[in-house]
């Protein structure tokens, strides 16, 4: 709880801080840097007012005895996390149609499923429609990577 | 040209063959992305932001404005069904219509649904058709500063109402305005917040803020934290026709529930949760058979449907006629006008009338559609309801990063989706409402251009924003309504004391 409103406080001091940095003034004496200066003290007030009701108790309105049933599952969060990087990492080498089957073997298991080799084909025929539909229908060009010798 | 003269150059506009199949198309898209969990319309249309290079801005928009309130029939769908409302709208719905499932009246209530969202959906445009002008008028008085104090009214309203806590929705909003400055400043090309990283000069993109905190932190909440929880899907036993005695118990609150949903989606108080609220209350009141409600009332699920849906198109009318978007798929829908270089405002009514009213006829057009695949054709849409929920869920995210890599060919993006992914899990696990962000990044920058606008004209003088009458009426509405829940909780511990 206390974590969330710190997270809150901290990104707030940080972002509060850089908005000093562009200076305002200019044509209608209101420059570049007047908004964020505003935002940067709005977001550090509010991160004050967070941090004081989380360590009063918690955030009013969230069940947090509701929250406590639902144990968090690290190991499936884990698992999607690996899926999303893992496409940011291979989209480029390996090309969209590996790094989308990837992807959707990575957070099917996230979700329990073990049928790896059904998940595996389910996601590269998907890969391969989506690729197909928007590479020469809508014009999108996603890289082909290492199945582009396939495709000439 | 008179409105009736307007509309009707709006149905040449919107019954050509082209028009009509994308309107078929975003009607089609929004019933499957509102049957489907864990993808909503929001995410769907800044999915589809890219096809604006490919389509012209009336067909796109059509589409656009179709899976909108497209959506709104196809979640009905799965409260009813599988009691995990899809969007907070159809919380109520839920309620009434799966106790109603479970006793072997998902038909019924499935119709009711329909029909109600079609009534609703049809006298909300014809409001629309004709509230539009008159606000349009008003709104060609209306200079920088007031539309710089109506663009605070929206934020405060959208933020503070919406939600159990003004706190974080305030958060939330200060978030989504923090992201809206990322990029180059558009009056003076100074860069902000790009921390010298150049694919943040131009900017943070709508797709990836609204993709990585609906579909991505959904999935991550989703998969931590309530895959472990059974769902059970009712299925459709009997017919799915009405009795005379269901129309008849119908009738009353879809008029009812529109009359409340259509002015709350007008004025920019966001969201259509608190209609939905309001219907049902008002429903159980009124009702001869009270004790119905909690175990399948069908007024439970006519009145709120009906209310839902007037109130989704009611947003239609500061979006079209101000360029003020009060929920996050209006102001998805504020940039995909944005890609065409048009700003929606009073001015685009005369500019481009035959867009708008284009638009303004689909709806017609639309709600038609969507009255005929909702209710013959339900069982197409319940079958998607049965895709297991791995694999489900895999296929959306293979959706949602195609649409934020394709972007821009970065990888970049992609890194920045799963971050944004990970603040979306944290606001959905600690109540944060997600809405603002998205109001308050598109919004921002605008306002903050109104601004300045009227500080120039000023000559830097703030109390300009005090002098103009309507200027100050609505900041003053703007500080009563973030005070207000405050004062009336003193007065209750005064009370209590």
């Amino acid at each position: 709880m206390a974590v969330a409103g710190g997270v809150l406080a901290i990104g707030a001091l940080i972002l509060g801080g850089s908005f000093y940095l562009p200076t305002g003034g200019g044509y209608a004496q209101v420059g570049p840097g007047v908004v964020p200066r505003v935002v940067g003290v709005g977001l550090m007030l509010l991160g004050v007012i967070l941090l004081r009701e989380a360590f009063g108790g918690g955030f009013s309105g969230v069940d947090e005895e509701a929250e406590a049933k639902l144990p968090m599952d690290w190991v499936a969060f884990a698992w999607v996390s690996a899926g999303i990087i893992g496409y940011g990492l291979l989209v480029e080498p390996a090309g969209f149609v590996i790094a989308s089957t990837l992807l959707f073997v990575l957070v099917a298991r996230g979700f329990n499923s073990r049928r790896w080799l059904l998940n595996a084909v389910t996601g590269l025929v998907l890969a391969i429609i989506v690729f197909a539909i928007f590479n020469y229908g809508l014009g999108l060009t996603l890289p082909a990577g290492v199945i582009a010798p396939l495709l000439k | 040209m008179d409105t009736w003269g307007q509309l009707l150059q709006g149905f040449q506009v919107a019954l050509s063959m082209q028009n009509l199949m994308w309107c078929l198309v975003g009607c089609m898209l929004g019933t499957a992305v509102g049957v489907l969990p864990g993808v909503g319309p929001a995410v769907t249309v800044a999915l589809l932001l890219p096809i604006t290079t490919k389509v012209d801005a009336s067909g796109a928009l059509i589409m656009f404005a179709g899976i909108y309130y497209g959506a709104m029939y196809g979640g009905s769908t799965t409260s009813i069904l599988l009691n995990t409302p899809g969007e907070s709208a159809t919380i109520v719905t839920a309620m009434e219509g799966n106790e109603m499932a479970k006793r072997g009246r998902a038909g019924p209530a499935l119709a009711t649904s329909a029909i109600g969202s079609f009534v609703a959906g049809t006298i909300a445009t014809v409001g629309l058709t004709f509230l539009s002008p008159l606000v349009v008028e008003l709104g060609l008085k209306f200079g920088p500063p007031e539309y710089f104090a109506l663009m605070v009214l929206a934020f405060t309203t959208v933020s503070a109402v919406l939600g159990e806590s003004t706190l974080r929705g305030m958060t939330s909003l200060f978030l989504g305005l923090a992201i809206g400055l990322v990029g180059i400043d558009n009056q003076t090309g100074q860069a902000r917040f790009a921390f010298d990283i150049p694919q943040l000069l131009d900017g943070i993109e709508v797709v990836t803020i609204a993709v990585g905190l609906f579909a991505v932190g959904e999935t991550l909440y989703f998969a931590s934290k309530l895959n472990q929880v059974e769902e059970k899907l009712e299925s459709i036993k009997g017919s799915i026709w009405m009795k005379a005695e269901d129309w008849k118990r119908s009738i009353g609150p879809w008029i009812r529930g529109t009359l409340i949903g259509f002015p709350f989606g007008t004025i920019p108080a966001g969201g259509a949760e608190i209609p939905t609220f309001l219907s049902y209350a008002i429903e159980k009141k009124l009702c001869k058979h009270p004790e119905e409600f909690g175990k399948g009332a069908i007024e439970g699920v006519a009145g709120p449907e009906a209310a839902n849906n007037a109130s989704s198109t009611g947003t239609m009318v500061p979006l079209l006629t101000l360029g003020l978007p009060t929920s996050a798929t209006a102001a998805i829908l504020l940039s995909a006008f944005q890609q065409y270089g048009l700003q929606p405002g009073p001015l685009l009514f005369e500019s481009n009338s035959a867009l708008v009213w284009g638009l303004i006829a689909s709806f017609y057009i639309g709600n038609v559609m969507l009255l005929v695949l909702n209710l013959p054709l339900v069982g197409l849409w319940v079958k998607l309801l049965q895709i297991p929920r791995p694999q489900l869920y895999a296929g959306i995210l293979v959706f949602a990063t195609m649409g934020v890599y394709g972007m821009r060919q970065s990888s970049f993006d992609v890194f920045l989706l799963y971050a944004i992914g990970l603040a979306g899990f944290l606001m959905r696990r600690y109540g944060f409402p997600t809405a603002p962000v998205i109001v308050g990044m598109i919004l921002g920058p605008l306002a903050e251009e109104q601004m300045r606008r009227s500080l120039s004209i000023s000559q830097g003088d703030w109390s300009i924003f005090v002098t103009h009458g309507i200027s100050a009426i609505l900041l003053a509405i703007t500080v009563v309504v973030l005070l207000a829940p405050f004062i009336a909780k003193q007065l209750r511990k005064r009370k209590a004391a």
